[in-house]
């Protein structure tokens, strides 16, 4: 805490000189804390639409799978028709799936990353259509040999809320994002889990367990942003 | 050695320089949005550019998106390791280990 408010006292500083004469050098201290902020600014900025996919995604589980709990999860007192249910459920991955794409092209405007970057993020992309498929394709084959619609409502949700925590872990190993690493492994658990809810539990389970994780998560980050642009002067925005 | 090398040594020259260190090897950056995140004016972000140009630190690719011409900026090898060397010196000057 003490280096941050150094680095804070001697950032305001250079940020004060920056405004008189910024091709001028700082004393060494406040040279090397205005390197690091503005390394650390441009990350935040470059970031910073990562809490709003978050808290999307937070909504997206609370919604979708509480739509899900609610066919069946208060009965006799209310049951949301299954026709309403399940496209309040596919809608708001659609929904978060779309926001989260725009917001991911918006945030890499105007930057060209190498090949081997290019090659990462294309195989990584199509791997979540691979695994959504051969999850669906896997699924059918099984329902073929005598799984029970009863076993299928376990084995969906949780087949895929497994293979996208799977996702989030690799995201954290190829980008090195501890949040991507937290909510990977907690998907993971979840998904695991859920089963021993029963239904309609596990759908509930996992519209809690995942919602409220996720929007936590998005609020972390947020804090978490704010606390760098405060330190780093509104985001070393000067001259 | 604990001479700090000059063409990185001035305010606005280090921020360029610490912002395009933020990008992966060989990746670039458009000039708009550089500036974006520098909040920087278009003039002064060009004068220092130049002067980073000049010492072949920074790596200029101008090209078009359609009919818009558009000027990618990075770091060179040679502009990696100087920084690199600028903020050992930095740390060394300091008395911090680099």
């Amino acid at each position: 805490m003490t280096n941050d408010k150094n680095t804070a006292d001697a950032a305001s500083a250079a940020a004060e000189t920056a405004l008189v004469d910024d091709d001028a050098a700082l004393d060494p201290a406040a040279m090397l804390a205005l390197m690091q902020n503005q390394q650390r600014s441009v990350e935040t900025q470059m970031g910073a639409f990562v809490p709003y996919i978050t808290l999307a995604w937070g909504l997206t589980w609370l919604l979708g799978f509480g739509a899900l709990w609610l066919i069946d999860g208060l009965q006799p007192a209310f049951s949301l028709p299954l026709a309403t249910a399940v496209p309040i459920f596919i809608g708001t991955i659609l929904v978060s799936g779309g926001f989260s794409a725009w917001l991911g092209i918006r945030s890499g405007r105007g930057m060209r990353g190498n090949s081997a970057s290019a090659f990462t993020g294309t195989v990584y992309g199509i791997t979540w259509s691979i695994g959504a498929t051969a999850l669906a394709v896997f699924g059918s084959a099984l329902q073929r040999q005598g799984m029970s619609a009863e076993t299928a409502n376990f084995f969906y949700p949780s087949a895929y809320v497994l293979f996208a925590g799977i996702m989030y872990i690799i995201a954290a190993a190829i980008w090195h994002a501890i949040p991507s690493l937290v909510g990977g492994c907690w998907l993971v658990v979840i998904a695991v889990a859920a089963p021993f809810f029963g239904y309609p539990g596990h759908y509930l389970f996992l519209a809690l367990a995942g919602g409220l994780a996720f929007i936590a998560l998005s609020v972390f980050g947020s804090i978490q942003q704010r606390r760098i642009r405060t330190l780093t002067n509104g985001g070393g925005r000067r001259g | 050695m604990d001479e700090l090398d000059p063409v990185i040594h001035a305010q606005a020259r280090l921020r360029i320089m610490a912002a395009l260190s933020t990008l992966e090897l060989d990746g670039s950056i458009s000039f708009p949005r550089l500036q974006e995140l520098l909040d920087m004016t278009a003039g002064n972000m060009s004068t220092h550019l130049r002067k980073l140009e000049d010492a072949a630190y920074v790596d200029i690719t101008k090209t078009h998106k359609g009919r818009t011409p558009i000027t990618y900026l990075g770091l060179s090898k040679k502009g990696r390791r100087a920084f690199e060397d600028y903020m050992d010196t930095l740390r060394t000057v300091l008395g911090e280990q680099p």
